[in-house]
């Protein structure tokens, strides 16, 4: 099973900065996920500041391999208090969950979690604690097991509250009027990925808002248990030319998306594989080249401009219609993306004479694995050959 | 007559030296010899890498004839050529 997660999130509709704050952190070796939503109280800078304190303390607490309970606890112990409204400065959701199904969660403050499975929501038991140090203010723990194809939403109240006062929402959307958004939307589209699920309930949410201006900060977090999507992609020409026909034909035989960067590599599998390629002369733009076709490979690009124009892209988290936009969406749409990397170089690509200056393969690779797994929180796996 | 073919790569060298703005060729190509002459773009013609004397991308392929630091005109005369046109 593989913890698809995403978050989206808006901005009060006159503040500059987010009063929510999400953090989270994949441990592949530990096939373990954490994640923390975060409110902080108000909006704005000062809401900023506490909402970002008290989810990195927490993933902290939580990546040190400290108990999610202990370290709720812990924070929920120390946050203070508004001594003006009497609440917390920060209300958290925050989850610990395994590949094999067994998840952690805590909330504090925040709306209750919504845990869909076969398209019902599920009421699970909770155990509660209560603060040692501050009166009424308490937390849920609940030990649950996902099973795949299993969806929980996270949310801060910007969602939940949103249109409250209005005709249709006198108590604002409220948390049955999320769960029969999200459910009406997974019958029609059920697997549909946490990153678009996400991006629907938060333009579902702008619509109810009158004036389609948020009053709060909202963030939805998604996460859908499902069988990993795999996908592969081949750039640079082996260092062993006589290994060509070999990783020709693993990448053909993989089982997956599969994506090819590069003209000399695509020029090895046409090759090897008696596959034509057929370059696709409309989609060139300024500053790409164009993409090809060939039969059996979900995607063919330029190599390494293409490459660098995508970690841009990816680490911005915006795009311009042209091939890096093609390959950034063919990540994002991917869980699980493996890297077969030919250690090759073409010395030409290094002439002083060039009017640009062409990245290495190498170091390219490593940043996209970075941003890949750090930002969009993607297995990533790197074969260099 | 047999058709002739012309493949302009697409590759990273050519397109980093200029190979966008032959991209027009294929329009130009077809109004000019009209089913005379094939045209399609190759993401790689593996030419850059060779030696240095074919280092100097970008190249078009008109058959068999490599034609380096191509341009729009260069294209054109050495199709005009293997027609037999003046």
């Amino acid at each position: 099973m593989f913890i698809d997660i995403a978050c989206l999130q808006r901005k009060k509709y006159n503040q500059n900065a987010f009063g929510d704050f999400f953090l989270s952190r994949r441990f592949p070796n530990m096939n373990r996920l954490v994640a923390v939503l975060s409110d902080g109280l108000g909006s704005g800078i000062k809401a900023n500041i506490l909402a970002c304190m008290t989810s990195t303390m927490l993933l902290k607490f939580m990546e040190n391999n400290f108990d999610i309970e202990k370290s709720s606890e812990i924070i929920m112990n120390s946050l203070p208090v508004c001594k003006v409204r009497g609440i917390s400065y920060s209300t958290f959701s925050a989850i610990d969950c395994y590949e094999n199904g067994r998840a952690k969660i805590v909330e504090e403050g925040n709306p209750d979690f919504i845990w869909i499975r076969k398209n019902e929501v599920l009421k699970p038991d909770f155990q509660t604690i209560n603060s040692k140090v501050f009166q009424n203010r308490k937390m849920k723990v609940y030990n649950i097991n996902l099973e795949k194809e299993d969806r929980i939403i996270f949310c801060s109240d910007g969602a939940t509250q949103v249109a409250t006062g209005e005709k249709e929402y006198p108590l604002g959307l409220e948390r049955d009027g999320l769960a029969k958004i999200i459910l009406d939307k997974i019958k029609w589209e059920p697997q549909i990925s946490s990153n678009d699920l996400s991006s629907y309930l938060i333009k579902r949410i702008e619509e109810i808002a009158p004036r389609r201006q948020l009053k709060d900060d909202t963030s939805v977090v998604c996460i859908y248990a499902r069988a990993p999507r795999e996908s592969l992609i081949f750039t640079g020409p082996p260092y062993d030319c006589k290994q060509d026909s070999y990783y020709a034909k693993y990448f053909i035989e993989f089982e997956g998306k599969k994506a090819i960067a590069g003209g000399t590599t695509a020029n090895i599998i046409s090759r090897e594989l008696s596959i034509p390629a057929k370059a696709d002369l409309s989609t060139s733009s300024k500053i790409l080249p164009c993409i090809s076709k060939m039969e059996g490979v979900d995607l063919v690009t330029e190599g390494i401009l293409t490459l660098t124009k995508t970690l841009e892209y990816l680490e911005e988290g915006a795009a311009e219609e042209n091939a890096a936009k093609l390959l950034m969406d063919f990540f994002i749409s991917s869980d699980v993306i493996n890297f077969l990397v030919g250690a090759q170089m073409n010395v030409v690509h290094y002439d002083p004479s060039l009017p640009v200056e062409i990245e290495i393969r190498k170091n390219i690779i490593k940043k996209l694995q970075k941003v890949l797994e750090e930002k969009y929180l993607k297995k990533v796996n790197v074969q260099f050959v | 007559m047999k058709k002739i073919s012309v493949k302009l790569c697409v590759g990273t060298t050519c397109f980093v030296m200029g190979g966008g703005g032959l991209l027009e060729l294929e329009e130009i190509i077809l109004e000019k010899y009209g089913d005379r002459v094939s045209f399609v773009g190759q993401s790689c013609l593996d030419l850059c890498s060779k030696s240095a004397e074919y280092a100097k991308a970008p190249f078009v392929k008109v058959d068999d004839e490599i034609i380096a630091e191509a341009t729009i005109e260069k294209v054109l005369e050495t199709i005009d050529n293997k027609l037999g046109v003046k």
